[in-house]
């Protein structure tokens, strides 16, 4: 299980994170909405040990990311796609997504290479295996940035608006695989703006205001009028996502 | 009564001094990476008390001239430690530190030039500090730092006349002697000007043809 409990982070005096608490089960996909700046991102830096948090705690598979010697095995435990896919630009695509397996956990490079040229067929790119991140499109490259945390297999998969820097095209691209990966059973917890893709892959979606936690609702319950929809402040984001 | 003609041993001694000055230009540049690199990766810890310290070093020797810390450590430190301090050995200490300042600025911004949000991936997939060192950051800051580098041997190299102030028998040194026998000051600077001239192209040269191959290898810049 993926605990987040009372979490609290604070930027100068800006309070970000206000008590958040969170649980997500194997098999889940949460996913978190809300408007720019109410802290998602933030959140998800935590989880994966990015940011330290200033109160309460983060256990992945009961290893607590705010202990130093507890944070590495936390982190082998997730795997993040990042937004703006922070691919390695001086590596192959093959070598970004063998570095962590290799280094991390000490697998043997000719399987970890294996793996990693099927993960990439199973994305459609098994021509790009020797390419560098710049001379790929961007949804290719967030491809490669969902192989590189799949190879490390990770028990939570945190993806953090990995379609906002693509087109149309692209972004569909990318969540084909991210709802193929939801049959699969793959646990996520999932920032986006993408309310119907949201809608059609989530078990569960909690909405954040101003770095609170407002709402965590099953998928069904959070779309109806007595739910979600009956919170303001849920009902004029949903509006306004729906017409842009 | 003096002997004024240029002489064929009067080669021999230019390439001594030529020698000299190499030596000292290959050991001082040597010592002064491996220190450069060292406070750079240090910085990259953030090791408390010692990087401050560092950054203070190196801003004292970047913003002093180095024929002052030549003074300072061959006239000042024998009287202060009590210690025999050489020509040679007071050259090479100085040239080294300010090499060594150098190195450190630029190791430090060829680190800072690698992007922020690689180095936060590599780290949340759970590699450490030194494996982002090695694998992320180095092989990036390489390709960034060899075109300074280069510019900074270059200038290095020239610096090392002045040691030929304390009485080391460098290149500059041979030339000031000759030019005091013979009393041909054009042909004996222009003479000593074209050695320094050729060693500086040579680096120059060197340094350019590893540019190219980290560049070719950096091609994954997308340019
Ligand atoms: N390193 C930082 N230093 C200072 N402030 C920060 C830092 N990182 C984030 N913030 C601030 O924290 C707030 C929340 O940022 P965060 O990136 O978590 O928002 P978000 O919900 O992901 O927004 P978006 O939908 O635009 O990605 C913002 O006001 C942002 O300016
Ligand atoms: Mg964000």
């Amino acid at each position: 299980m993926l605990i987040v409990e009372n979490v609290v982070k604070a930027f100068g005096s800006l309070v970000v994170l206000d008590g958040v608490s969170l649980t997500v089960k194997p098999g889940e996909v949460v996913t978190i909405l809300g408007s720019s700046g109410s802290g998602k991102s933030t959140l998800i830096r935590c989880i994966n040990g990015i940011e330290k948090l200033d109160a309460g705690r983060i256990t992945v598979d009961d290893f607590d990311v705010t202990k130093p010697r507890e944070l590495a095995e936390a982190r082998k435990r997730s795997g993040t796609v990042f937004q703006l896919f922070n691919l390695y630009p001086h590596m192959t695509a093959l070598s970004n997504i063998t570095l962590a397996p290799i280094e991390v956990l000490k697998r043997p490079r000719a399987e970890a290479e294996a793996e990693a040229r099927a993960l990439l067929a199973s994305v459609g790119l098994e021509d790009k295996v020797d390419v560098y991140p710049a001379q790929l499109s961007g949804g290719q490259r967030q491809r490669v940035g969902i192989c590189r945390a799949l190879a490390m297999k990770p028990r939570y998969l945190l993806l953090d608006e990995v379609t906002s820097a693509l087109d149309p095209e692209m972004t569909s691209e990318v969540l084909d695989i991210l709802a193929k990966l939801a049959r699969d059973g793959t646990t996520m917890v999932f920032v986006t703006h993408e309310i119907e893709f949201a809608r059609r892959i989530s078990d569960r979606i909690v909405f954040l205001e101003k770095g609170k936690l407002i709402t965590n609702l099953p998928t069904a319950e959070f779309f109806s009028a007595a739910g979600g929809l009956a919170l303001p402040r849920v009902a004029q984001f949903l509006s306004k996502m729906q017409k842009a | 009564m003096r002997y004024t003609d240029f002489t064929p041993y009067d080669l021999v001694l230019l390439a001594q001094g030529l020698g000299v000055t190499l030596w000292v230009f290959l050991v001082t540049t040597a010592i002064g990476v491996t220190i450069g690199l060292v406070w750079g990766i240090v910085r990259f810890y953030r090791v408390p008390v010692l990087t401050p310290v560092i950054s203070f070093v190196s801003e004292f020797l970047k913003n002093s001239p180095v024929l002052v810390q030549l003074f300072l450590v061959f006239f000042g430190v024998p009287g202060l430690l009590h210690v025999d301090m050489s020509p040679i050995l007071a050259a090479t200490i100085t040239l080294s530190a300010n090499t060594a300042a150098f190195i450190y600025v630029i190791v430090v911004s060829a680190i800072e030039s690698v992007g922020r949000d690689q180095i936060e991936a590599a780290r949340a997939f759970g590699l450490t500090r030194w494996q982002v060192l090695r694998h992320i950051i180095a092989p990036q800051a390489v390709a960034f730092s060899a075109g300074p580098l280069t510019a900074l041997l270059v200038n290095q190299l020239q610096v090392t006349s002045l040691i030929s102030v304390i009485g080391v028998m460098d290149l500059a040194k041979i030339g000031a002697n000759l030019n005091l026998r013979t009393l041909k000051p054009f042909l004996v600077w222009t003479a000593v000007g074209a050695l320094y001239y050729v060693s500086a192209k040579l680096i120059a040269l060197i340094g350019a043809r590893i540019e190219a191959r980290l560049r070719a290898y950096a091609a994954f810049r997308g340019l």
